[in-house]
């Protein structure tokens, strides 16, 4: 029997499902595309994405996308942008091949800073994704700055207990000790085998046989040169064991000189547990304004990461998490192809946006931004963003065309109210009011180059009311609200990894000085409060060393002093009876 | 359950069709794409259309289709590997870039490594599957086949309502 290879009859029903869901498709397509570029967006950048409404005109190469909100990565109830309205044109070819090519996208109604009731963060919380692992980079990053936080209010001077095990001076005198005895041992022997007695007792007797001898008496002469000459060896040992006593002693006295060294490194220990308020302006400035100045860094550097993952130079295949799903999302490669089109390309854009929306009088911008793409090697131009508008001028450009990335960001902003802070370690809020705030920021491979100032002449300062009974906080609240003006400049340069900051401003030489003033004293007795401790742990060690390492040497010198006296004694007699005798000079 | 009985239902009119062996290998064949893949790809579309069109067991396709869902959900650690060795290895870069460059290919989302992995497992597994399963049938239907046929529980499954619409796609 001849079996039929189609089964025909199953034509209809197969074109009836498939127009079924092709009619599927056209009714849900919008709701399938706004999903998806939530879920894609929310992917990308690590917040919460939100669109109302899309609508989609293959027809025309159009969509509409109503009520966009993108959460800010960062804070957890701020939003990064809303916008009313965008409006894209598309190429619907690309499509076919993945692609997609947006020809121009106008932007209506771009908000920033907006509040919002949920946290949208996402890759702060799951710390999945590109996104996920670059927050967590960048944040790592800005806890290298990390600063710590003055006591100035309180105005306190506190200690951490020395710990006795930490000082230097304790074993260095434990180690003198034994060496002293260990010196008075060897001494000792040394001196006993020296055997001065038998030669102190042959000399006596020899001196009183010679006082009763004649000048004829030659056996009693002999004996008395021979017994000068055993002197004169006993001396000769005696001079080199005083040599050895006198080396021995000059090491125990380095050795007393160290255990001072020892005290004095002790000193510094003990001076290092202190918690001294620092009294350097350009530290006050870091401590007080740090915390602020390393976060609009670390929010660029993270954007600026998040784009040299998404917009990488050159044209090796690059993978990325694939599409979440039931199953597993695996790894999506993306190969792209010289002269063909990029995955992903922005032509142009056109913003409109409001700047402070809630005010009475909103201020209008206009920004453009051009040559955004996946792949920065086959668009063959960086991606430009400029804005201005009342005082508004802020640029950027991501150059990922070359194998080195070059990323610049730079922004002066006039006439915007800054939030109040909290000045860190102080119970101090400072309201910069209407200030001016700058940014510049380049990322060149990895040496960044970046500074943030903010620039005030309105800055209102208020004060806790626990403040009230802190003579240090009293002093700084006397030097700091008089001062209207703020001027406060960070500056990070180096390579990305441990770049360099320095923070000034204006408030810092008044804040330093008037700590230096009341502080002084008091880091000055507290100072002596910690020599006095250490003095006190390791007096009982180190004294007793002392006097055993002086009790050792005079003891050894003593000694020897002693018996040389005896010893030349007893050859001056004998010499002197010789003469008397013989009345002859003896060389 | 109304998705266990459709099995069993498809599991026995499958095997007591008048369909050869060989349509319903073929059909568990391709059902079983349908289920080691990621289901919404469009060469799945395809394999559904082929599965339709021709005169192979829609049922065995049902079955496939079935079986092979949780054995693609267990492999997938294997077809992410597959997918990843495949796509990155050097020698095929050429390959894969024209193919991504090329209009509809992409749509297959043959870049991804698990859609290329389990594609490519599939298609190497459909060999000795269609012959094992072909086996399978002839035993089963030289041997135990004609004593289900008479059972009352065959008489049961295939007098519901679900069976005359499996009857429509019969081979």
């Amino acid at each position: 029997m001849k079996v039929k290879i189609f089964r025909w009859r199953a034509v209809g029903p197969l074109l009836v499902l498939f127009v079924i869901a092709g009619i599927l498709w056209w009714l849900f397509a919008d709701t399938i595309a706004r999903r998806e570029s939530q879920e894609v967006g929310t992917q990308i950048l690590g917040a919460q994405v939100e669109i109302q409404k899309l609508h989609l005109d293959l027809r025309h190469g159009k969509v509409l996308i109503g009520g966009l909100t993108i959460a800010s990565p960062h804070e957890a109830f701020k939003n990064l942008v809303q916008a009313d309205e965008l409006v894209a044109d598309i190429d619907v070819v690309p499509l076919t091949e993945k692609k997609l090519i947006i020809n121009r996208i106008a932007a209506n109604g771009l908000r920033f800073g907006t509040p919002r009731t949920t946290d949208g963060r996402v890759a702060a919380q799951s710390g999945d994704g590109i996104a996920g692992r670059v927050l967590a980079e960048t944040r790592e990053w800005a806890s290298q700055f990390q600063i710590p936080v003055l006591q100035l209010a309180a105005g306190k001077v506190s200690t951490d207990s020395v710990d006795p095990r930490r000082l230097s001076a304790i074993p260095a005198a434990t180690a003198l000790g034994a060496r002293a005895d260990s010196s008075h041992r060897a001494w000792q022997a040394a001196f006993d085998s020296l055997r001065l007695g038998p030669t102190l007792d042959s000399a006596s007797a020899a001196l009183e046989r010679l006082r009763h001898a004649r000048a004829t008496d030659l056996a009693a002469l002999n004996e008395a040169r021979q017994a000068i000459d055993r002197l004169k060896r006993a001396r000769d040992r005696v001079t080199s064991l005083e040599r050895n006593v006198t080396q021995g002693a000059t090491i125990l006295k380095s050795g007393l000189a160290g255990l001072e060294s020892a005290r004095q490194r002790d000193y510094a220990f003990a001076r290092s547990l202190l918690k001294l308020p620092s009294l350097d302006a350009p530290a006050i400035g870091a401590a007080v304004f740090g915390p602020s100045a390393i976060r609009p860094f670390e929010q660029v550097l993270y954007y600026t990461q998040l784009a040299r993952r998404y917009m990488p130079p050159g044209l090796l295949p690059r993978a990325s998490t694939g599409p979440s799903r039931v199953r597993r999302a695996g790894e999506t490669v993306r190969f792209p192809k010289q002269r063909a089109l990029p995955a992903f390309l922005v032509r142009s854009a056109e913003l409109s946006f409001l700047l402070q929306p809630t005010s009475e009088q909103p201020r209008r911008y206009a920004g453009r931004l051009t040559g955004l793409t996946s792949d920065p090697a086959l668009y063959g131009r960086p991606t430009a963003f400029q804005a201005s508008g009342p005082q508004l001028a802020a640029g950027a450009m991501l150059d990922h065309v070359r194998a080195i990335p070059v990323d610049t960001a730079g922004a002066t902003l006039g006439g915007i109210t800054l939030p109040a802070f909290d000045v860190p370690g102080v119970p101090l809020k400072l309201d910069p009011g209407a200030a001016t705030t700058q940014l510049g920021f380049t990322l060149n491979g990895d040496t960044i180059r970046a500074r943030f100032a903010v620039r005030s002449t309105n800055v209102r300062w208020t004060r806790d009311s626990g403040f009230t009974n802190s003579a240090i906080g009293g002093l700084i609240w006397q030097a700091v609200s008089g001062i209207s003006n703020l001027d406060v400049e960070a500056r990070l340069s180096g390579a990305l990894q441990h770049p360099d900051l320095a923070v000034r401003s204006n408030l810092d030489q008044a804040i330093a000085s008037r700590l230096r003033a009341v502080l002084g004293e008091q880091v000055a007795a507290a100072e002596q409060q910690q020599r006095d401790r250490v003095d006190a742990l390791i007096n009982d060690k180190v004294g007793p060393v002392r006097a055993r390492v002086n009790e050792v040497q005079n003891q050894a010198q003593a000694q020897i002093a002693q018996q040389r006296a005896r010893l030349d004694d007893l050859q001056k007699q004998l010499e002197q009876r010789l003469r008397e005798l013989t009345r002859i000079r003896l060389p | 359950m109304f998705t266990l009985i459709k099995l069993v239902q498809s599991l026995f009119g499958a095997l007591h069709s008048e369909g050869t062996e060989g349509q319903l290998a073929a059909g568990i064949v391709l059902g079983s794409f349908l289920g080691l893949t990621p289901l919404v790809n469009l060469h799945n579309a395809v394999i559904f259309a082929a599965l339709v069109l021709l005169n192979v067991s829609f049922a065995g396709g049902m079955l496939g289709w079935a079986l092979f869902v949780p054995i693609g959900f267990l492999l997938d650690p294997l077809f992410d590997w597959i997918g990843h060795q495949l796509l990155l290895a050097a020698s095929l870069r050429g390959l894969w870039t024209s193919f991504y460059n090329t209009p509809i290919v992409p749509l297959t989302n043959f870049n991804n490594t698990v859609v290329l992995g389990s594609f490519v497992f599939a298609l190497l597994f459909a060999v000795p599957l269609f012959f094992l399963t072909r086996w399978a049938v002839v035993r089963y239907r030289v041997t135990v086949g004609e004593r289900v046929k008479r059972s009352k529980f065959y008489r049961a499954l295939t007098a519901s309502k679900a069976y005359n619409v499996y009857k429509m796609f019969r081979p």
